[in-house]
């Protein structure tokens, strides 16, 4: 018997291509929120000097802020949500079978802490798709990479990242 | 809200050797702190805030966010290397899920210490485990420490 693919043109034509997206400035707010949540009362996200003194030289976002973020923006309207809550509606039909998504985990590269004030964009590239069988049926891995910049078009952090659709 | 943690550096590489364990970090997510950590990385999945709908996927429970399992051991490791030292590389993946309610523990230890590019690196195994010793999100990374010398 044959598996059904669950990679459709689709989903296939997003290899290779390369989108940007503008995080905008990354807020000592935005920051500390993100930290505070994590319950991770660093005083390296939290005290200015403190930070001062070390070689830091200011507060400096947790190493993996920009990466946990889903979606910087606005993102799409209530009605526009996928069932799941997670994707579009309209893709819905895109990604044929494949129903659940899972974050699979993150290979991360820091190569400069990210300050509040800095306006940050990524540059996001699919680099494959590939359906493997598992216990409980097919899955795709999805390993997308991502380049964070800073306004100075210094690279901060890249990512390699892996979603599981199945 | 700030730890009274000094700005001195508290660890260097002289302090680390292969074996050398990582001080563990205990964390207790509730449905809180997951409704939180979605709102603050804008992350509508329903799986995270919506019980009822995380049981139509084969859930127990509202299910701990992979980048939150992520960011718990990104916290040990900070922790651990203090404000002059640095992380250089990271990486997890999300093997069992956590679930609002679970007692989480992150742990590591160091695999290998080295000098490359002029810096003083250590390269460690980290996991996340749940109350039961179950790993959750097994991962690596590499820090650079200060030298004594």
């Amino acid at each position: 018997m044959t598996t059904p693919s669950l990679i459709t043109d689709e989903l296939r034509a997003q290899i290779g291509v390369e989108q940007e997206t503008l995080l905008g400035e990354i807020t000592l707010l935005d920051i500390q929120r993100y930290a505070l949540t994590v319950g991770d009362l660093n005083p390296l996200y939290f005290d200015e000097a403190y930070a001062k003194q070390t070689p830091y030289g200011g507060i400096v976002a947790p190493p993996n802020y920009l990466t946990a973020v889903i979606t910087w923006g606005v993102g799409p309207q209530e009605g526009e949500l996928s069932r799941d809550g997670l994707g579009l509606r309209r893709n819905e039909q895109a990604e044929g079978n494949a129903r659940r998504r899972m974050a699979g985990g993150q290979e991360l590269e820091f190569h400069q802490p990210v300050r509040p004030g800095d306006v940050v964009r990524c540059l996001t590239r699919t680099e494959s798709m590939e359906q493997r069988e598992g216990r409980s049926g097919p899955f795709v891995l999805i390993i997308t990479e991502q380049r964070y910049v800073n306004q100075r078009d210094e690279l901060l952090v890249t990512c390699r990242q892996t979603a599981i659709m199945r | 809200m700030t730890q009274a943690a000094p700005p001195q550096q508290r660890l260097f590489i002289e302090d680390v050797r292969e074996g050398t364990e990582i001080p563990p970090l205990t964390k207790h997510p509730t449905p809180v702190t997951l409704f939180r950590y979605s709102a603050v990385t804008w992350n509508a999945h329903r799986i995270h805030y919506d019980r009822e709908y995380a049981q139509t996927e084969g859930h127990a429970d509202v299910l701990v966010q992979g980048h939150l399992h992520g960011a718990y051991l990104v916290q040990m490791l900070m922790d651990w290397i203090g404000p002059r030292g640095l992380l250089k590389k990271f990486g997890w993946s999300n093997r069992r899920p956590g679930f609002a309610g679970d007692t989480l523990t992150c742990r590591g230890r160091v695999t290998r210490v080295y000098e490359a590019r002029g810096e003083h690196l250590a390269d460690c195994e980290i996991w996340e485990e749940n109350q039961r010793g179950e790993v959750c999100a097994p991962g690596t990374a590499t820090v650079a420490l200060p030298s004594r010398g």
